[in-house]
Order: C-alpha cells, then sequence, then structure tokens
C-alpha cells in the first residue's frame, strides 16, 4: 500500500461535473451529523443497497463491505469528509451501515513484540 | 348635319325635333302673315318671314350643334373621370402591393439576410422582372422604410450585444467564484461549520449563475460554457438540480444510463434546470417533483411531474403558445416587465439544439413536462471517472475480491485549513497514540523494555480518554511545555514525514528543539 499523500486529492480538471456538493446533502441548512470522525470504521450491513438509494450511497455500501474508516472513504468517493459523513449519517439512520469504533493498537499487540517476549521469557 | 361619333339614340332626334319646331312655326307664320297681308306688303312680308325663318332655323342648328359639343364634352369628361379613378384604383392595389408583400420580403430580407438596405433594394427591385419599374415615389419610401428598420435593427443589436456581455462577464466571475468554492469546500471540508456555510454561498452562486446564463441565452447567444468530456445523464440532472433554489424536492427515479455530448451539456443543463425551476415554483412547497428519464426511439425522453395546478387547456394552450413564440424567436422586449424568463429560454433552447418540449397534465395532478433530447446530443463514448455523482466511478477502484486499485488520480498541495480541529471528543476511539507502546530498549536478556513517553515513566496502557481532547489543545501554544511533553499528535507528523521522505530522525530532533516545527505540529493537531 503506497503511503499515504499529504497532498489534497487533485479535483477532476475544472468543468468535468456539473454536480455541486449541497446536491449531495440535500440541502444547505446545516444538517445533522452523526458522531463520526475519521477513523471510525463503517462496515454495510449485508444486503444489497436499496435501488432508492442514492449512486453514492450504494456507492457507500459496496465500498464497506469490509470495514472502512470514514477517511479512506472519503478518499475513494474524492468527497470532502463533511460530504460523506451526511452521506453515513443517511445510511446509519436508514440502518443500512453500523458504524464502529476502530481497534486500537493497543488491544492488537504487535506480533514480533508478543515473540520477543515469549523469547525472552523463555531464555529466562 | 350627322355627327358620325355622336351615339344612335333619342339624343339625335331629339335635337332634330328642337330644330324643326320653331322652323315650321316660323315657316307657317310667315306663310299665314304673307297670305293676311294686302297685296302691295304680300313681297316684302314673304321675304322678311323668309329671312326671320332662316335665321331661326341658324339659331336653332347652332344650338344644337353647341348642346352636340357639349354633349360630346361631359362624355369625355366622364371618360377621364373614370380613367382617372381607375388609375387612382390601380395605385391603391400598388401601395397595398407595396405594403403588404414588397415591403415585408424586402425587410425579411434585411434582417435574415443581413443585408444593408441598398443590397436589398439593388436585388429585390432592380434585380426582378416585375419590380424593376417601381415608380419613383414607392422606391424613396421602399428605401426610407429599409433604412429605417435597419437603424432599429442596428440598435437592437447592439443593446442585445451588450447586455450578452455584461452576462458573459457574470457567467465568468460565477464560474471562478464556483471553483474557488469547490476548493475551499475541499480545504475546510473536515470543520462542518465553515462547510455547510461554504455550501450556501455555492448555491447562491449556482443561482446567480443561470440567470446570467438565462440572460445570455435571451440575448441570442448559446451558452458559453462548454464541457470537454461526456457526462452522465444522471450528472446533467443532478448539475441541473444545483442550479435551483428548491433543488431537495427533485427526486430523480430511473434515469437512462446514457452520456451527453460535452458541448450538449449545458444548455440541456440549462434547459432542465428552467423545467426543474418551472415544476418546484408552481407546485406546492411539501410537494415532490419526479423526474425520470427514459430512452425513446428520437433520443431520451426526460420527464418532469410536479404535483402543483394542473393546466387547464385556456393555461397549457398560452404556455404552448409562449413556448412557440420563443421558439420563433422573440424578442428581449416582447417579454414584459415581468418576465417569466424560464419558457422563454427553454424555448429558444430548444429552438437551438432540436429539443422537444410538450406540456401535459401529470399523474400527480399537476403538470408533465417531457423533454425529448435528440440522440445527437447524446454519445457512445464513456464519461470520464468522475469523482461523485455516479458512485459506480467509486466502486471500480475496488476489484472483486475487495481489493483497492490504484488510480493515477493527480494530487494536489493541500492548503492548510486554520479553523478549529474537528477533534471529537465524543469520539468513541481513544487517541491511539497514547496506547503505542513504544519499544526502544532491550534488557541484556533480550527482553523488550517499553518506555513509556510519559514524564512519570508509568506505563499505561490505557489512558483516560478524556485529556486529550481538550489538554493539549492549551498545552499547545506553549513550547515550553512541548520539550518536555510531546504532543499527541506527533506520532502523525514523524508518520507523514516518513511519507515525504524526511528522515524521522532529524525530523523529531527538530520537533524537540521546540519552535521550528511548531507550526507545522499545530497543523497536525488539526488532523488527528
Amino acid at each position: 500500500m503506497s503511503p499515504p499523500q499529504r497532498e489534497r486529492r487533485k479535483q477532476e480538471p475544472e468543468g468535468s461535473n456539473p454536480e455541486r456538493l449541497y446536491v449531495l446533502t440535500g440541502g444547505t441548512g446545516g444538517a445533522e451529523r452523526a458522531p463520526i470522525d475519521l477513523v471510525t470504521l463503517i462496515v454495510a450491513r449485508s444486503g444489497p443497497p436499496p435501488p432508492t438509494a442514492q449512486p453514492e450511497q450504494a456507492a457507500v455500501l459496496r465500498l464497506c463491505r469490509r470495514p472502512l474508516s470514514v477517511a479512506e472513504l472519503s478518499a475513494y468517493l474524492a468527497l470532502p469528509f463533511s460530504v460523506v459523513t451526511i452521506l453515513l449519517t443517511d445510511l446509519l439512520s436508514a440502518e443500512l451501515i453500523e458504524s464502529r469504533a476502530p481497534i486500537t493498537r493497543a488491544t492488537l499487540p504487535d506480533r514480533s513484540l508478543l515473540e520477543a517476549v515469549m523469547h525472552g521469557l523463555q531464555k529466562l | 348635319m350627322v355627327s358620325v361619333q355622336s351615339p344612335p339614340g333619342g339624343r339625335e332626334t331629339s335635337f332634330a325635333r328642337v330644330l324643326l319646331l320653331p322652323a315650321v312655326l316660323m315657316a307657317a307664320a310667315t306663310g299665314a302673315a304673307a297670305a293676311l297681308v294686302a297685296e302691295p306688303a304680300r313681297i316684302p312680308v314673304a321675304v322678311t318671314g323668309a329671312a326671320a325663318t332662316l335665321v331661326v332655323i341658324a339659331v336653332a342648328a347652332e344650338a344644337v350643334r353647341r348642346g352636340r359639343a357639349a354633349a360630346a364634352l361631359r362624355l369625355q369628361h366622364a371618360r377621364e373621370i373614370a380613367q382617372l379613378e381607375q388609375r387612382l384604383a390601380a395605385h391603391d392595389d400598388d401601395i397595398l402591393h407595396l405594403a403588404q408583400e414588397l415591403m415585408p420580403a424586402c425587410v425579411r430580407r434585411l434582417q435574415v439576410h443581413n443585408q444593408s438596405p441598398s443590397e436589398v433594394m439593388r436585388a429585390m427591385i432592380d434585380g426582378s422582372e416585375v419590380y424593376r419599374g417601381l415608380p419613383h415615389p414607392q422606391r424613396v419610401l421602399l428605401r426610407n422604410v429599409l433604412r429605417i428598420v435597419d437603424r432599429e435593427e442596428a440598435m437592437r443589436d447592439s443593446a442585445q450585444r451588450a447586455f450578452v456581455n455584461v452576462a458573459r462577464r457574470v457567467q465568468t466571475i460565477v464560474h471562478k467564484q464556483s471553483a474557488d468554492l469547490r476548493d475551499m469546500e475541499e480545504d475546510h471540508g473536515r470543520t462542518p461549520e465553515v462547510f455547510d456555510d461554504l455550501l450556501r454561498i455555492d448555491h447562491g452562486t449556482a443561482l446567480i449563475g443561470r440567470l446570467a446564463d438565462s440572460i445570455a441565452v435571451l440575448g441570442g447567444a448559446r451558452p458559453s460554457r462548454k464541457w470537454p468530456k461526456p457526462v452522465p445523464l444522471f450528472s446533467v440532472l443532478r448539475g441541473a438540480m444545483s442550479r435551483i433554489m428548491d433543488f431537495p424536492r427533485i427526486d430523480l427515479h430511473s434515469v437512462a444510463k446514457v452520456n451527453v455530448d460535452g458541448i450538449s451539456v449545458e444548455p440541456l443543463i440549462h434547459a432542465c434546470a428552467e423545467l426543474f425551476d418551472n415544476a418546484t415554483r408552481y407546485s406546492p412547497p411539501h410537494t415532490r417533483v419526479h423526474v425520470t428519464a427514459h430512452e425513446v426511439q428520437t433520443g431520451v425522453a426526460i420527464e418532469i411531474e410536479d404535483a402543483g395546478i394542473s393546466l387547464n387547456d385556456v393555461v397549457r394552450e398560452r404556455v404552448e403558445r409562449k413556448l412557440e413564440e420563443a421558439k420563433a424567436g422573440i424578442d428581449v422586449d416582447d417579454l414584459g416587465e415581468t418576465p417569466r424568463l424560464g419558457l422563454a429560454v427553454v424555448g429558444r433552447l430548444s429552438r437551438m439544439y432540436d429539443m422537444q418540449i410538450a406540456l401535459r397534465q401529470s399523474a400527480y395532478g399537476g403538470v408533465r413536462a417531457v423533454l425529448i433530447v435528440p440522440r445527437d446530443m447524446l454519445t457512445d463514448e464513456p464519461a470520464p471517472a468522475v469523482a461523485h455523482g455516479i458512485g459506480a466511478a467509486a466502486v471500480q477502484r475496488v476489484d472483486d475480491d475487495g481489493n483497492l486499485i490504484a488510480d493515477e488520480r493527480p494530487y494536489r498541495k493541500r492548503r492548510p485549513t486554520s479553523g478549529p480541529p474537528l477533534h471529537s471528543s465524543r469520539s468513541m476511539s481513544p487517541p491511539p497514540e497514547d496506547d503505542v507502546p513504544v519499544v526502544t530498549e532491550w534488557t541484556p536478556e533480550g527482553l523488550p523494555q517499553r518506555r513509556s513517553r510519559v514524564r512519570g515513566g508509568f506505563p499505561h496502557t490505557v489512558p483516560a480518554p478524556a485529556p486529550a481532547a481538550d489538554d493539549w489543545r492549551q498545552a499547545a501554544p506553549t513550547p515550553q511545555k512541548k520539550k518536555e511533553e510531546p504532543q499527541p499528535g506527533i506520532w502523525l507528523e514523524a508518520f507523514t514525514k516518513a511519507a515525504n521522505g524526511v528522515d524521522v530522525d532529524s525530523g523529531t530532533a527538530a520537533g524537540d528543539n521546540g519552535q521550528p516545527s511548531h507550526g507545522h505540529q499545530d497543523n497536525e493537531g488539526d488532523r488527528t
């Protein structure tokens, strides 16, 4: 996997898409957002996306067959985080996806570390 | 005294009768007088009588001749009057012909073929068999009228050009601003408050843009914007949605998966936007507007149904007449004082691009507008994988096994945001950096030794999540504290530095020295 880039994704060259982001968020009034942050993992509940879903929502459901962080979703969809959270909020309220707290590294210790401990203990 | 030209009939005999009676009377009187008078006077009386009779006859003859002459004159006069009347009528006919046929033809030629008055005169009058002998006054009249029309045309042209020009300038500014706003939306995508405000501004800008587009179209110009690549119809319809006030009420249902040719995208967006606008504007605010698009024989039929007031026949007739007028190329000054630009714009656009528009009663009780997009506005070329809109594009980056496919999206430098960090204290995840055990040393026995970064040196695996959210924010501006206690965001800095090819150690060293990387660290903090 390539290292994450700090540079911002370039939008498609100016004028290859006439859509504006507010159409996706379904309104310009301050929409409610579920408590989601960049590292929240999103996983789709089983089942194909309903036919009424917007393409973006369908894409989220397809991308999230395996848990995927919001940051990654945002990158793959090439949509700003705020838009993705609104999409996800809709999906969450429709109970099509689940959000999970990320598995912290503390709970999954490094395998090499465990091995080193094991070997060290054996040597004692 | 027989007149050759005098018509036969009563007149002739009446003259003869008039002539005869006094002569006979005179002759009788003379005969009677001669018989009655004495012998010696008889001869002079007879002579005198005869002379008088002759004089009477002569006078009568003269009177008859004069009468005849007068009659002839009267006849001639009447004939002349008739002739003159005939000429007058012919003249009227000529003028009528000039007004009803020749002049409109000349004016049309002037307007359509854009010729100068003298060119039109040469072509229409001197060049034609029929009109070559047009009398001078009519020529003068025609030439003057043409000159006036020409001047008016020029004035209207320049007025139209002026406001097309203004509209173009507004469009330029709007496009620039839209692009800028899109950049800002990317930059502030992580700060929802700013982001929502940006979306509002973006929406307003799009509305201004549509108005400018409408003015340009009504001014006779084609939409200026060219889309370099084909665009899926779905995106086109969403683009149209994004240009109206009440877009959340529009529901896009099954939309045919076709792509619209780049140069036809803008007019289609504009026409759809105007129809959407009509549909949302003239239906109750709580109702939805349903949009579907199906492929038909001649292209794609976009149906827009609202649940507003249904069109009765009178209104529909008026609306369709308006559309027809617009198709015929109405003048801008025909729009009236409170212009309902929508239909005029749609009419114009559909004429320019051969789209067809029909308004019918909707099943929902309102209006169903059907816009037939001709096949030559569509294309078989695939649309580029646009970022959003067609979500399939996003999915294509994942193959069947769920592995990610690398894509060659160009990257560009992100401008740092200075807004408050999007840091959720309610986050379900404790900041992971505190949990990362840092193995730096090994005991002589070969056991790894964990060194906590916390000054107390107490290794804790599960720190309280709360301090991370608030404490560091206060701590951040004091470099003093920083030296002793690395910021929670430092791991990410090291991470990104490594990613950018900066040596991690030197980077961390710089950070430890305090000041130089402080601002940078702040930024990194924003990102956690």
